[in-house]
C-alpha cells in the first residue's frame, strides 16, 4: 500500500467519524461505557452534553447513577443496571435525569452487558435526549386528564353523544339535572327525552353539523326530567371528527335555564300588567281630555253668560274670584292634556322640519311681546337646515324657549336672544342663548324639567313649559340640556337627528 | 249684519244647550232654535224638513260624543240627503284629539271645528263667516 493511499484512508476514517458525530448530534444520541474491571465510566461527547457537563468530564458509576431523578427514575436505573451486571440482561428505559445545571430532562438509556467467562466485563450503551417528544406526550396526557376532570366535575351538564344520538358518556351534573342514573341514561338516546316540539330543530341542526354546514350549534330546548317535568336547557353542541374528517361523536354542554325561563315568564307577565296599566292611563287621559274639559268649559260658559246677563252678580266681590278659579281650573286641565297627549306620537311619524323658518315663525308670533321688552332676537340658523321632528313639537319648543327667554329677562338690561346651530355628524345641536336672569342649576338642575316646578318668582311662571318641551324633544328621539349662570344668562342646547341621508 | 233664522244645536249636555242658547240670545245670533239631544233625534226630525225645503236650519252646532247616534254617524247620514240650501255645520266638541280635527276636515259640509267652551266671540265669528259667504 502506497503512502498516499494510506493517508486517503485515514482521511476517510476521519470523515466517517465526523459523519457519525454529526448524526449523533442530530439525533441527540450519545454513547457510554462501563468497564467493570477498572470500574471506569466513559461518556461520549453527546452524553456529556445531555448531562450539561463540560467535555472530558468522566463520572464514577455512583455519580452517574445520581444524575437520575430521585424516585422512580433512580430506582429503575439501579435495578436494571444491576440486572445487566448480574444476569446479562439488556435494558432500554425512558427515565428522567437532573442535569448538572439542575434541569429535568427525559432521556432514553439503553444498556448492553458483555460477559466473559460468566463474568460481566463491560456494559456499553446509548443515551438519547427524548425530552421534547416525551413532553408532547405528557402534555397530551395532561390535556386528556384536564378534559376528564372538567367533564366529571363541571357544574354544567356535559355529554359525549354518538352520531345516532345515544349517550356515550355523561357527567354527574347532567344526571342530576335529568334525574336519571348513569345506567338508565346510557341506554337512551337524546331523542327519547327531548320535548317533541324541540326535536325537529335539534335533529336538523345536528345533521347540518354532520354535513359540515356548521361547526357548532346552540339552541334553547326542553328535556323531560325522569319525573316528567320539563327542564329548559341551553344546549351547545360541537362535533369531533377524526384526522380524515369522519364524524366521531358530539360534545354537548347542557345548561339548565329553567329558572331563567321562569323569570322571563314573570317578566312578560309584568310587561303585560304595565301595558294594561298604560292603556288605562291612556283611557284616563281621554277622560281628562273629554269629560273634565266639558265640565270646565260649561263652567266658563255659564260665567260668561252671568257676566252679561246678571250685572248685579258681577258686582259681588266673589265673582272675580270664581272667574279666576274657573280660569285656573281650565288651565290645569289644559296642562294635564298636554302632558297626557305627549309620547302618544311615535318616532315613526317624524318628518323633516326646516329649523330656520320655524324659528322665524315663532319669533314673529311673540313679536309684540318681544318689542315691548326691547328684545333683540337673532336667528343665525342655516336656511336649509332640517331636523327630523314633529312640526307642532318644534313650533312649541321654540315658542317655549323664546317666551321663557323674554319672561325671565334681566331687569337691568335689554334681552338679547340668539338661536344658533351646529351640525355634528348625524346630529344637529341647536342653541338658544339669552342674557337673562339665569337659573341656579346647583339648586334646581335635576328638577328643571319637572312638572310644576318654577324657579323664578315671576307671575306667569307655571312650571309646565319646560316639562312639555323636554318630553316633546324626547318623543322626537332627541335630548335637551341646559347651561346657566345666575345673573348672566341661560343656554338651552337641543340635540335632534338630521334629516335622513 | 244679516241675522240667521234658525240655529240647530245637537248636543246631549243640557248645560251646554242652555248656555249656547243663552249666549245666542244675548248676542242676537238667530231668530229661532232647534235642539236635539242625540244624532238619531236630529236626523229623524231634520230629514223630512230638508227634503220638503221648509224650516231648514241655517247652521247646525254638532257635538261628537252623544248616546244612540254620535256626531260622526249623524254626519255620514245627513250628507246623503240632497238639498239646494247651504247648511253650515260646526262641530262643537270638548275633544282636542288631533284625529278628530283631521277627520272633520274630510267633510265638505263641516265649516269648522270649535273646541268647547263656546263664547260670544266664537258666535260672532260664525255669524260673520255665514253672512259673508251669503253675500
Amino acid at each position: 500500500m502506497k503512502v498516499s493511499q494510506k493517508n486517503d484512508l485515514k482521511e476517510l476514517l476521519k470523515r466517517e467519524d465526523i459523519i457519525i458525530e454529526y448524526l449523533q448530534e442530530a439525533a441527540k444520541i450519545g454513547t457510554w461505557e462501563y468497564d467493570t474491571i477498572n470500574q471506569k465510566v466513559t461518556w461520549g461527547q453527546i452524553t456529556t452534553k445531555i448531562h450539561e457537563r463540560p467535555l472530558g468530564y468522566q463520572p464514577t458509576l455512583e455519580e452517574g447513577i445520581l444524575y437520575y431523578r430521585e424516585g422512580l427514575s433512580r430506582d429503575t436505573i439501579t435495578r436494571v443496571f444491576n440486572n445487566a451486571l448480574e444476569n446479562d440482561e439488556e435494558f432500554d428505559e425512558e427515565l428522567e435525569i437532573v442535569t448538572a445545571k439542575n434541569n429535568i430532562r427525559w432521556i432514553r438509556t439503553i444498556g448492553v452487558p458483555v460477559f466473559k467467562n460468566n463474568k460481566c466485563v463491560k456494559v456499553y450503551g446509548l443515551f438519547q435526549d427524548i425530552h421534547e417528544k416525551n413532553k408532547a406526550v405528557e402534555e397530551k396526557l395532561i390535556k386528556q386528564q384536564q378534559f376528564k376532570s372538567t367533564f366529571d366535575h363541571s357544574a354544567i351538564g356535559m355529554a359525549l353523544v354518538g352520531i345516532d344520538g345515544s349517550w356515550l358518556q355523561v357527567n354527574n351534573s347532567l344526571l342530576k339535572m335529568l334525574g336519571y342514573t348513569r345506567k338508565e341514561l346510557l341506554q337512551m338516546t337524546f331523542q327519547d327525552i327531548t320535548h317533541p316540539h324541540d326535536l325537529n330543530k335539534d335533529v336538523r341542526l345536528l345533521s347540518s353539523t354532520i354535513k359540515g354546514e356548521r361547526a357548532t350549534y346552540q339552541m334553547e330546548k326542553r328535556y323531560f326530567h325522569k319525573d316528567g317535568s320539563i327542564i329548559w336547557a341551553l344546549l351547545s353542541v360541537s362535533l369531533v371528527r377524526n384526522e380524515d374528517g369522519k364524524p366521531l361523536h358530539f360534545i354537548s354542554q347542557i345548561v339548565n335555564i329553567s329558572e331563567v325561563k321562569e323569570a322571563e315568564k314573570n317578566m312578560n307577565k309584568l310587561l303585560e300588567i304595565s301595558q294594561d296599566q298604560n292603556t288605562r292611563l291612556l283611557n284616563f287621559a281621554n277622560i281628562v281630555s273629554h269629560n273634565l274639559r266639558s265640565h270646565g268649559g260649561n263652567l266658563k260658559m255659564l260665567l260668561d253668560i252671568i257676566e252679561t246677563d246678571k250685572p248685579e252678580l258681577v258686582r259681588d266681590e266673589m265673582f272675580p274670584m270664581l272667574q279666576s278659579a274657573v280660569k285656573n281650573l281650565n288651565e290645569t286641565i289644559g296642562h294635564l292634556n298636554d302632558a297626557a297627549l305627549l309620547k302618544i306620537k311615535t318616532i315613526e311619524s317624524l318628518e323633516p322640519v326646516n329649523v330656520y323658518t320655524t324659528v322665524n315663525k315663532e319669533i314673529s308670533s311673540i313679536n309684540a311681546w318681544a318689542h315691548k321688552a326691547n328684545a333683540i332676537i337673532t336667528n343665525t340658523i342655516k336656511k336649509d337646515l332640517h331636523v327630523m321632528g314633529v312640526p307642532a313639537y318644534i313650533d312649541s319648543l321654540f315658542f317655549n324657549l323664546l317666551s321663557n327667554a323674554i319672561k325671565y329677562r334681566h331687569p337691568d338690561r335689554d334681552p338679547i336672544i340668539t338661536i344658533s346651530s351646529k351640525v355634528k355628524k348625524k346630529e344637529v345641536e341647536i342653541c338658544v342663548e339669552d342674557n337673562g336672569l339665569g337659573i341656579d342649576l346647583e339648586l334646581h338642575g335635576d328638577r328643571l324639567f319637572g312638572m310644576y316646578k318654577t324657579f323664578h318668582k315671576h307671575k306667569d311662571a307655571k312650571g309646565i313649559g319646560l316639562y312639555i318641551t323636554k318630553n316633546q324633544v324626547e318623543a322626537m328621539n332627541g335630548t335637551i340640556k341646559v347651561e346657566s349662570a345666575v345673573g348672566k344668562g341661560t343656554k338651552f342646547l337641543i340635540y335632534l337627528s338630521c334629516e335622513k341621508n | 249684519m244679516k241675522k240667521i233664522d234658525i240655529a240647530c244645536i245637537v248636543d246631549d249636555d243640557p248645560i251646554f244647550v242652555f248656555g249656547a242658547k243663552r249666549i245666542m240670545e244675548l248676542s242676537n245670533f238667530c231668530k229661532g232654535f232647534m235642539v236635539f239631544n242625540n244624532g238619531r233625534d236630529a236626523l229623524d226630525s231634520l230629514s223630512p224638513l230638508v227634503i220638503s225645503g221648509e224650516n231648514i236650519p241655517d247652521v247646525i252646532l254638532l257635538d261628537l260624543n252623544m248616546p244612540i247616534m254620535d256626531g260622526w254617524q249623524f254626519l255620514d247620514e245627513f250628507i246623503k240627503i240632497k238639498t239646494n240650501k247651504k247648511i253650515v255645520i260646526y262641530i262643537v266638541s270638548s275633544s282636542i284629539d288631533p284625529a278628530d280635527t283631521e277627520k272633520a276636515k274630510q267633510y265638505q259640509n263641516v265649516s269648522n271645528f270649535i273646541v268647547k267652551p263656546i263664547t260670544v266671540d266664537n258666535l260672532k265669528a260664525i255669524l260673520k263667516e255665514i253672512t259673508e259667504d251669503n253675500t
